[in-house]
């Protein structure tokens, strides 16, 4: 046996707090030489219950051997090792034991292992709280992400059911209109229906544009503007008659769609209807371009001219597109273009920024 | 396009369960110059009459009486080689990837124009020719 330190320090380890162990490096499987009340304390044994024994005999079950092996290959080599195993006291319960084990010499080299240790349990415990709180927390927000997703799948599927709705009374609306004008003989009555049927027609095609691409709150009046100009152009004699368009790819909001398609469609058909009389050949331009504030629109035809047309009392077409151009908050102004009518229209926008 | 074989007359079987929309699309094919060979409401009544008439062209509904069952009839008409489909709906987003062998689809509300021109269109598939450009207002199905 080396020589044992001074009484003094032997007595303040002794009645340290914190649990303390010696072994002896020299004796066959490195046994317990001595060992504090902290230690005995934390370990449930008697002093001689455990010295002449090797620290192997504070494992169990749950031990993680890669750590032992650890602690093995360190005393092996007599190195210093700080490491923090799952001890099991003489009643079988578990602890947490964090030891730093150093290794001590004296003249002959080696003599004893010195640990010192501390009960980590509750660090332990406090980190599987956390992991629980944190897997908790993870499991609430994925709850709430599946509802939101839910939600928003149910409002997309409704906008869609609604959007199929309009659009198929539309076409039953306009089909209402075709039947009966059919059934109508010629003369005022079925141009009347047949007109109807046109202005429904012009709000369908933007109906049609509205919804069908991802953006649900912008109308392209470009794409606007090429449909109704092949649908009035396939009623229209080709050799007389040839509506045109130069529209800049302007998109507006949703809610203009169907007033702009009505206004359009007005006023190129009232341009169709009274700037061209006895077989007169000519053309309708419709221009769209953006301005600072919204856009600049000209419907420009080469007719007769305004003064020279007969005056209309009734003027159902006039009294429309005014009426949609103030909901609009535009300005309209009808010129005598020599040759023909031009009809310019500003209206406020709101850009998206 | 306007080539000889384009014009011919075709025999359409209507597949569509509003009556207001069938009777005019009736008329106007009428006004074209096609047939209508039969006009159905549901599924089990289109498959029948697809089977019965043998038309050369099927405009097909998605939503019919019986539910949005459009897409059986597309595919249950479209095994007969003979019989062009065509959808002709309001809910174009239901359409299957593959078109259920449909050939392509008018949007509703569609104008007397745009079924016009896909019927010019078709027949010139139908006559073989392959140079007649697709009308817009019709969206062909890909592939």
């Amino acid at each position: 046996m080396p020589a044992p330190p001074p009484a003094t320090l032997i007595d303040a380890f002794a009645r340290s707090p914190s649990p303390m162990v010696i072994t002896d490096a020299r004796a066959p499987d490195n046994p317990v030489a001595w060992a504090n009340a902290a230690f005995l304390r934390a370990t449930g044994y008697e002093a001689e219950e455990i010295v002449g024994r090797n620290c192997r005999m504070l494992q169990g079950p749950d031990t993680d051997q890669a750590t032992v092996a650890r602690i093995r290959a360190a005393i092996a080599v007599a190195e210093p090792i700080s490491v923090e195993l799952l001890n099991y006291r003489k009643d079988g319960s578990t602890f947490w034991n964090a030891m730093t084990i150093t290794p001590v010499s004296d003249a002959d080299g080696l003599a004893f292992y010195y640990a010192a240790q501390a009960d980590m349990t509750h660090v332990h415990q406090l980190e599987v709280t956390m992991r629980g709180t944190n897997d908790e927390l993870e499991r609430l927000v994925d709850a709430r992400t599946h509802a939101l997703t839910a939600a928003l799948e149910q409002k997309t599927a409704l906008l869609h059911e609604v959007d199929h709705r309009v659009k198929n009374n539309l076409q039953v609306i306009s089909s209402l209109m075709l039947l009966k004008a059919r059934r109508t003989p010629e003369g005022e009555a079925r141009d009347a229906l047949q007109g109807m049927a046109e202005r429904i027609g012009a709000l369908s095609t933007a109906h049609r544009l509205l919804y069908s691409e991802g953006d649900c709150a912008h109308f392209n009046l470009g794409d606007f503007a090429s449909e109704f100009l092949a649908d009035m152009n396939a009623g229209l004699d080709p050799e007389r008659h040839r509506i045109e368009a130069d529209v800049e790819p302007i998109a507006v909001a949703a809610a203009m769609a169907a007033p702009l398609a009505l206004l359009i469609h007005e006023l190129t058909a009232n341009a169709l209807r009274h700037a061209f009389p006895d077989a007169r050949e000519g053309r309708v331009l419709i221009s769209a371009r953006r301005t600072e504030s919204g856009m600049h629109l000209t419907i420009r035809d080469d007719g007769i001219g305004l003064s020279a047309a007969p005056p209309n009392p009734a003027g159902f077409g006039r009294n429309l597109v005014e009426m949609v151009v103030r909901q609009m908050r535009g300005t309209i102004a009808w010129t005598e273009a020599g040759p023909g009518t031009t009809v310019e229209i500003d209206i406020p926008l709101q850009f998206a920024s | 396009m306007g080539t000889g074989t384009a014009d011919a007359t075709l025999r359409i079987l209507v597949v569509e369960d509003e009556a207001l929309i069938a009777l005019e699309l009736e008329c106007l094919l009428d006004d074209l110059g096609h047939v209508t060979v039969g006009i159905a409401g549901t599924s089990a009544e289109a498959i029948a009459l697809g089977r019965a008439t043998a038309p050369d062209v099927a405009f097909v509904d998605i939503h019919l009486v019986d539910g949005p069952t459009g897409i059986e009839v597309a595919r249950a008409l479209s095994e007969d080689r003979r019989i062009t489909v065509v959808f002709m709906t309001a809910n174009a987003k239901r359409i299957p990837p593959d078109f259920a062998g449909a050939i392509g689809v008018i949007a509703k509300p569609y104008s007397e124009r745009v079924v016009a021109s896909t019927l010019h269109y078709v027949a010139d598939r139908r006559a073989g020719g392959g140079a007649a450009a697709c009308p817009d207002g019709f969206l062909a199905a890909p592939g």
